[in-house]
């Protein structure tokens, strides 16, 4: 059952709503930070340009945009493996970058689901998985592959939540495209996570395939309380999964609703209605 | 063809003319020559002479029996000294002031051929199969890095991108994903230096450095060709034996796992 289904009723909605959010903008527990950033591939042109977003710990958010757009790029610059060209980044008050010391320690909780996924396609579903526990082994447990019993355990019950029971020994080219996801999501949330970033994860899967992957998380999310930070490329499941959505467009951030129930408000404008950002994404996909 | 071709044809075969020149090439001595072949085949080949020579079959398997274990050796030895190297040497695991300076000093240990290496490690060590292992140790670090380093190179980088992000160490990265990814390629090139090694051991008894080569040579200077022939001829199908094992372990480790097909124990 969706959120939009669940919460379809108060009278009250809206103002209290409007508190939370309001709250929300004040609030200085934010987990992510991004000030004017920009960055690019090249010298020319901008992949993101004066990019502002400021997340909640705790939050669902997702990222809309089509193909191109820089979505993927805002993930990048999130875990560390981008630096942006101008502009200030803040994870958790720390700057994402490799060289930086404290942020190397805070990338072990940060998942991240890149769209290929980054499985390692030769071994099998738990050795996927626990690869999410390295940076928690120690040089000799590294050397002679000697996981830890607890970690194990730990595997064993985090491939049970993903349902993928009795396949732990298959090597992960034999598995099928939704299964694929669920061992990727499985060695994230084995990091113990604080973020997870997860890069159109669903994008290629059929529908009911798609509810079940987002469901996973969302519940993952829930009983973690983790901030979850997803990239797609339909508007309708990030509206029925995310408390907040940004749209990007060509390398700007066009739009920022926060959404509650049936309800959708837009923090930058606060003058679209649902259905004129249903028909303004609906015209960008079909261009 | 266009003129541009047809000059640079001519170019080549004016360059094969003038080197043929040099070396003093003449097919004509080849032709005046030929016959000489049918008396060796002759004395070979004569049933008479191949029931007598068949009591030196032991002593050949023996020393091709010497000659497995010294390519066998070098080439384990030579793969696992070699793989840090490679890991060294790989691109897009380091900088250029690490893989420059490695790649600089594995190719100067790949311009020498393993008879070289073993005339060197002969004065070294002495006369013996241990100056031969010494050798292909030696030969195969410098040959089985480059084609290591280079199939480290071709492997996805997504999986490397994503486990990089978790914040894990470079040994981490090599160890749980580099050498899974590169396994089966790493296989195949670990037979395929066996296999070359095998042939290489089998002349590197010339230089006295072991093995059958030893005895082929010392045959061959005694004019006892049918005794060398005899040698030869298990050298032959030892090394197609080893060639119809490595494509059955191929067939069924390698080319599969590199296809995503299951590969099932039969």
């Amino acid at each position: 059952m969706t959120r939009a289904n669940k919460t379809r009723d108060s009278g009250n909605e809206t103002i209290q709503m409007t508190q939370n959010l309001s709250f929300s903008l004040i609030s200085t527990n934010k987990i992510i930070q991004m000030s004017n950033v920009s960055t690019s591939y090249d010298s020319k042109n901008f992949a993101l340009e004066k990019i502002n977003l400021s997340i909640d710990r705790g939050t669902n958010y997702a990222i809309v945009g089509q193909s191109g757009s820089g979505k993927s790029t805002l993930l990048k610059l999130m875990n560390g493996m981008m630096v942006p060209s101008s502009g200030t980044i803040k994870i958790d008050y720390v700057s994402p970058n490799m060289n930086n010391k404290k942020f190397k320690k805070m990338m072990h909780t940060i998942g991240y689901i890149p769209q290929s996924l980054g499985l390692v396609k030769n071994i099998t579903v738990l050795d996927n998985i626990l690869i999410g526990a390295l940076p928690r082994l120690n040089k000799i447990q590294s050397f002679f592959r000697k996981f830890p019993e607890h970690e194990v355990t730990e595997a064993k019950r985090i491939i049970s939540l993903v349902g993928l029971t009795g396949k732990e020994n298959r090597k992960a080219y034999m598995l099928s495209g939704g299964e694929k996801r669920r061992v990727a999501i499985a060695r994230a949330l084995m990091q113990k996570p604080t973020i997870l970033l997860a890069d159109e994860i669903v994008s290629e899967l059929d529908h009911v395939t798609a509810k079940e992957i987002m469901n996973l998380i969302a519940d993952a999310q829930k009983r973690m309380n983790l901030t979850a930070i997803m990239v797609h490329h339909d508007m309708q499941l990030a509206l029925e999964y995310a408390n907040r959505v940004a749209v990007i467009k060509e390398g700007h951030k066009i739009l920022e609703i926060g959404v509650e129930g049936d309800t959708i408000v837009d923090f930058q404008t606060g003058d679209m209605t649902t259905e004129e950002i249903m028909e303004m994404h609906a015209d960008d996909t079909k261009k | 063809m266009t003129p541009k071709n047809n000059i640079l044809i001519g170019i080549i075969v004016g360059l094969v003319l003038i080197a043929s020149y040099n070396i003093e090439a003449n097919p004509l001595d080849f032709v005046e020559g030929f016959p000489n072949l049918g008396i060796i085949l002759e004395e070979i080949l004569v049933l008479e002479n191949i029931v007598d020579n068949m009591k030196y079959v032991p002593s050949a398997l023996l020393a091709m029996l010497e000659t497995l274990q010294m390519a066998f050796i070098g080439t384990v030895v030579g793969v696992v000294i070699g793989l840090p190297f490679s890991m060294l040497a790989a691109r897009n695991l380091n900088s250029k002031f690490v893989y420059a300076p490695i790649r600089i000093l594995l190719a100067i240990v790949r311009t020498f051929p393993s008879i070289l290496w073993a005339m060197l490690f002969v004065i070294v060590v002495g006369l013996g199969p241990f100056a031969g292992v010494l050798a292909i140790i030696l030969y195969t670090i410098g040959f089985v890095t480059k084609l290591q380093f280079e199939s480290i190179e071709t492997i996805d980088s997504d999986p490397m991108d994503a486990v990089s992000s978790i914040g894990v160490s470079k040994f981490q990265l090599i160890r749980y994903v580099v050498i899974p990814e590169a396994a089966s390629h790493l296989l195949g090139q670990m037979l395929y230096m066996f296999d070359y090694n095998v042939r290489q051991s089998s002349i590197l008894g010339i230089v006295g450095a072991g093995g059958i080569g030893f005895f082929i040579i010392q045959y061959i200077k005694f004019f006892e060709y049918g005794k060398a022939a005899v040698y030869l001829f298990v050298v032959l199908i030892v090394v197609l034996g080893i060639e119809w094992i490595s494509v059955k372990i191929r067939d069924k480790y390698i080319v599969k796992s590199q296809h995503g097909m299951e590969v099932t124990a039969k």
